[in-house]
């Protein structure tokens, strides 16, 4: 008998109304390169199990890197233990979990060329000529290029009977210079999140052909002018922006624990409350935000959650109106829905699930639309691409958010660099000022590796996406 | 010593045949109990291990990290890390490691947080939501204990080692539209009093109940230490000198300059026998008194062993925060301005401009409104952009220094002209 029943059978010997073990080995490659020094050169492999037991209404989980059956007993008599122990502080009759059926199923993120194929220093040639690419250029002080390499294999098995073999993998290259000139210092990062893919992506991203552009950029934007005063303007955000400002401004707020309250102690609650769904404007009618956890090259796409609840695709916000939330099994009952979305997700084998992000994007418009088309109807805005300063309420409604490069638009056309601007809304203001978003030609994913919640601290990954799009009168400004 | 990690570190100091490495051993055993709304939603227990190995040919590393310490595990480690490093290319600023040292021996295990019981985290669990319960509230929040220890050994002889204990207890308490929030976090479970922290939950509380909205603005505020924390934490980190010496920093050619306000001094210490103070830092060097900011001048920053090579300086990590404190109290501060603003936390501060050390952020679990020495009623949460070291200018008081997160103690401060730029619906 393998390890997944052994569990199995424990935890239902003991008593366990539900219980699933997860089996996890994380795989990492990490190089770091900052000015052709290689700070960081690693290989990292964390192995163990966690195991939950739900048990009159309430969790327990408990986790180990011992790979032998006392050990494996031990854990699940834990779980168990301390289920037992969290009834003392249970309300009413506990929680409730969504019905599910079991699966036996197995899941690959598809890659072409594995990246833990491909010998370390290969990847560190071409990073070094990149780096020595941008550090060459005069003014340029700092050159970085971080890569992450991740791969999880999973083995996931329930008291439903369900038996899962998940491995997902993928891949974040991070380029950033740093310019310093008469006082002042700016960065420039060429950033296109992570993507659930080989290493066949860094060969198609071209990034030594990239490195000039990027110094160039660096440069540029040294001894680019401010925006000055503060006033309502019209913003052109690009994909590799748009997508932070939806993860922190629609992904957060969506996520059902955070509604529910579970988060109220540390990453804080949401306003878009259930009374709200299917009637409440949180954006434009040209708005629609999709959950999908089939997302090809998704970061959250894997088959399965780790509720061993199948990845799916769904309306988050429908025609501007919020439609549903990202759940979980505990958490959809509380708000009488019948089924789990599919959105719980651990970090390592010893993180307890909780309920997370899933993969989420803007639709692209319906009508044909390039980003040049944009600008040209834009008399007098901002284009902004890349991510930068972010910060938002913990309701999610108030917001800040920067950029990484700036330009600004006078009938038009883009007239001149920009540095230091930023730009404040709330919610539901913003979306409801988004009037045009560019085809579908033009959609382009953006892929978060580091989402950091609950305590203890987790950090999750998933994708968004978008093409760009345009928001009306919003306080654009330059910084204090 | 564990048999396990002893027997680790012998297999790794006989198969090793690196010029030099450095094995890193971080152990935690971990209860946390997790409540929202009323309610236990996580109840997590386990151990943790991870051994990280750097090794080095001549100036080229490689690295690896298991936490699996089998004969096998321990074989694939030492072979991944021997093969990155010989085909890697040579690093520049590599620093060989050292060899034995000498160091302090403050005390950071404490029996109490070792001996505390699940059962026993349950039942503050189970009398926090009980006193939510009474006032017709609904709270959350997680209690935790940690038993940590950490080991550095070199091939050159360096061997560190060191345990720390940490208790945790925090409650985010919400009733009607009022939220606010008390947290407790120390190395020693025999200085919890949970009857304090419900009493001064229970306080905070009051003090919300009528809520009027507010315009941002600059005002004096007064910044409570567990909002003050998260000011000075990311100024510190921001306290780089190799940072500051490469432009990227307002701490650019600031050395031995009164850079800050003249009532702002900062150090680490190993004395406070409040904070948890490691008796080394990076690469095992021992952690040392080191006085940051004296009065308002820039001492020395924290530096490491490559850089400080590089400018003949000495190398240091910022390994606690203790910010000297003045004793004035919260209601002498009031009486110090005409009005101003309480601020009981802040949330989400992120960097807006590196070099001049700007950052954005929001206040959140309560913001009280004085005049004329009194409370008068609650605000809606603002956000501001603000300079921390430019804030420690406009210091105009400060009270007694109080532990926070275990490893800081900071006082209250009473600061004029806080810039708050937007407000938000609640």
């Amino acid at each position: 008998m393998d390890y997944l029943d052994l569990a199995m059978n424990k935890a239902l010997s003991l008593g366990a109304d539900y219980a699933d073990i997860r089996i996890q080995k994380t795989t990492t490659q990490m190089i770091y390169l900052q000015n052709l020094s290689l700070k960081n050169t690693s290989s990292n492999v964390l192995h163990g199990y966690g195991i939950r037991v739900f048990k009159d209404g309430v969790w327990g989980f408990a986790h180990s890197n011992q790979f032998n059956e006392k050990s494996l007993a031990a854990t699940v008599t834990r779980a168990f233990e301390i289920a037992k122990l969290s009834a003392r502080a249970r309300k009413g009759a506990g929680l409730h979990l969504a019905p599910e059926r079991s699966y036996i199923a197995t899941y690959r993120t598809p890659v072409e060329i594995d990246p833990f194929d491909i010998p370390m220093n290969e990847k560190i040639e071409l990073m070094m000529e990149v780096n020595k690419t941008i550090k060459n250029y005069e003014g340029i002080r700092q050159a970085v290029f971080y890569i992450l390499m991740n791969k999880d294999e999973k083995l996931f098995a329930s008291t439903l009977g369900s038996k899962l073999d998940i491995t997902t993998q993928f891949i974040n290259p991070l380029i950033t210079a740093t310019a310093v000139l008469d006082g002042d210092s700016q960065s420039r990062t060429f950033d296109e999140g992570g993507r659930a893919v080989g290493w066949e992506w860094i060969e198609e991203l071209d990034l030594l052909g990239k490195a000039p552009q990027i110094a160039e950029e660096a440069l540029m934007k040294v001894k680019a002018g401010t925006l000055g005063e503060e006033k309502r303007r019209t913003l052109i955000l690009d994909p590799n922006h748009l997508g932070l400002t939806m993860h922190e401004s629609v992904g957060h707020p969506t996520e059902l624990d955070r509604v529910l309250g579970w988060e109220a102690d540390f990453a804080g609650i949401s306003f878009a409350t259930p009374e709200k769904l299917k009637n409440y404007r949180y954006g434009s009618e040209i708005v629609n935000f999709v959950g999908d956890n089939t997302l090809p090259q998704g970061l959250a796409t894997a088959g399965f959650d780790d509720d061993g609840v199948p990845g799916q695709k769904w309306h988050i916000i429908k025609d501007g109106i919020l439609n549903e939330y990202g759940s979980t099994r505990d958490t959809a009952m509380e708000i009488g829905l019948n089924h789990s979305r599919g959105c719980n997700r651990a970090t390592y084998y010893y993180d307890q699930p909780i309920n997370r992000i899933p993969n989420l994007y803007l639709l692209p418009g319906t009508k044909p639309l390039t980003p040049a088309e944009l600008i040209a109807d834009t008399e007098d805005g901002v284009y902004i691409q890349g991510r930068g300063s972010f910060s938002i309420d913990q309701h999610r409604v108030n917001f800040q958010f920067g950029g990484d490069l700036f330009w600004e638009i006078k009938n038009g056309k883009l007239s001149r660099p920009l540095k230091k601007v930023l730009y404040k809304s709330n919610n539901p203001e913003f979306w409801n000022s988004c009037d045009a978003i560019c085809d579908e030609r033009f959609w382009q994913p953006f892929g978060v590796v580091n989402c950091g919640k609950g305590q203890p601290s987790q950090t999750a990954r998933m994708t968004h996406g978008s093409a760009p799009a345009r928001f009306r009168n919003i306080r654009v400004g330059g910084s204090q | 010593m564990s048999k396990n990690i002893e027997k680790a570190l012998r297999y790794i100091e006989k198969n090793c045949k690196a010029d030099d490495y450095s094995i890193s051993i971080w152990t935690k055993d971990s209860h946390e109990t997790r409540f929202a709304q009323n309610t236990i939603t996580q109840h997590i227990a386990g151990d943790n291990l991870q051994l990280s190995l750097e090794v080095a040919y001549d100036n080229k590393t490689g690295k690896a990290r298991t936490n699996q310490l089998d004969e096998n595990s321990l074989k694939d480690l030492i072979a991944t890390a021997q093969n990155t490093a010989i085909s890697n290319q040579p690093d520049p600023e590599y620093m060989p490691t050292l060899g034995k040292q000498v160091y302090p021996k403050p005390v950071n295990l404490i029996e109490a947080t070792a001996k505390l019981e699940p059962a026993e985290m349950v039942e503050i669990v189970r009398k926090s939501i009980a006193h939510a319960e009474k006032q017709d509230a609904r709270v959350s929040g997680m209690t935790e204990k940690h038993i940590q220890r950490s080991i550095i050994a070199t091939k050159k002889g360096l061997y560190a080692d060191s345990s720390f204990s940490e208790f945790g207890h925090s409650m985010t308490m919400k009733k009607g539209e009022a939220e606010t929030k008390v947290s407790f976090n120390h190395k020693d479970y025999a200085k919890f009093k949970l009857k304090n922290e419900l009493d001064r939950l229970s306080s905070q509380m009051d003090s919300l109940v009528q809520q009027k909205p507010f315009e941002p603005q600059r005002i004096p505020v007064i910044i409570r230490p567990e909002a003050l924390i998260e000011l000075i934490s990311f100024m510190s980190w921001f306290m780089n000198r190799r940072q500051a010496d490469e432009g990227f920093t307002p701490f650019t050619d600031q050395l031995g300059k009164n850079f800050f306000g003249k009532k702002f001094s900062l150090m680490s210490t190993l004395k406070d026998k409040d904070l948890i103070a490691p008796p080394f830092v990076s690469d095992g060097l021992p952690s040392e008194e080191i006085t940051w900011v004296n009065k308002g001048k820039l001492l020395t920053m924290p530096t490491n062993r490559y850089w400080a090579q590089e400018k003949k300086a000495k190398p240091s990590q910022l390994y606690n925060i203790y910010v000297p404190g003045e004793g004035t109290t919260e209601a002498e501060m009031m009486k110090l301005v005409p009005k101003g603003l309480i601020i009981n936390r802040f949330w989400y501060i992120r960097v807006v401009d590196m070099k001049r050390g700007e950052l954005t952020g929001m206040t959140r679990d309560g913001v009280l409104y004085f005049e004329k020495g009194k409370i008068k009623h609650a605000v809606n949460n603002l956000r501001w952009n603000e300079i921390p070291h430019e804030v420690t200018r406009r210091i105009l008081a400060m009270g007694e220094s109080v532990g926070v997160e275990g490893y800081a103690k900071i006082p209250p401060m009473l600061i004029d002209a806080f810039n708050f730029v937007d407000k938000t619906s609640f």
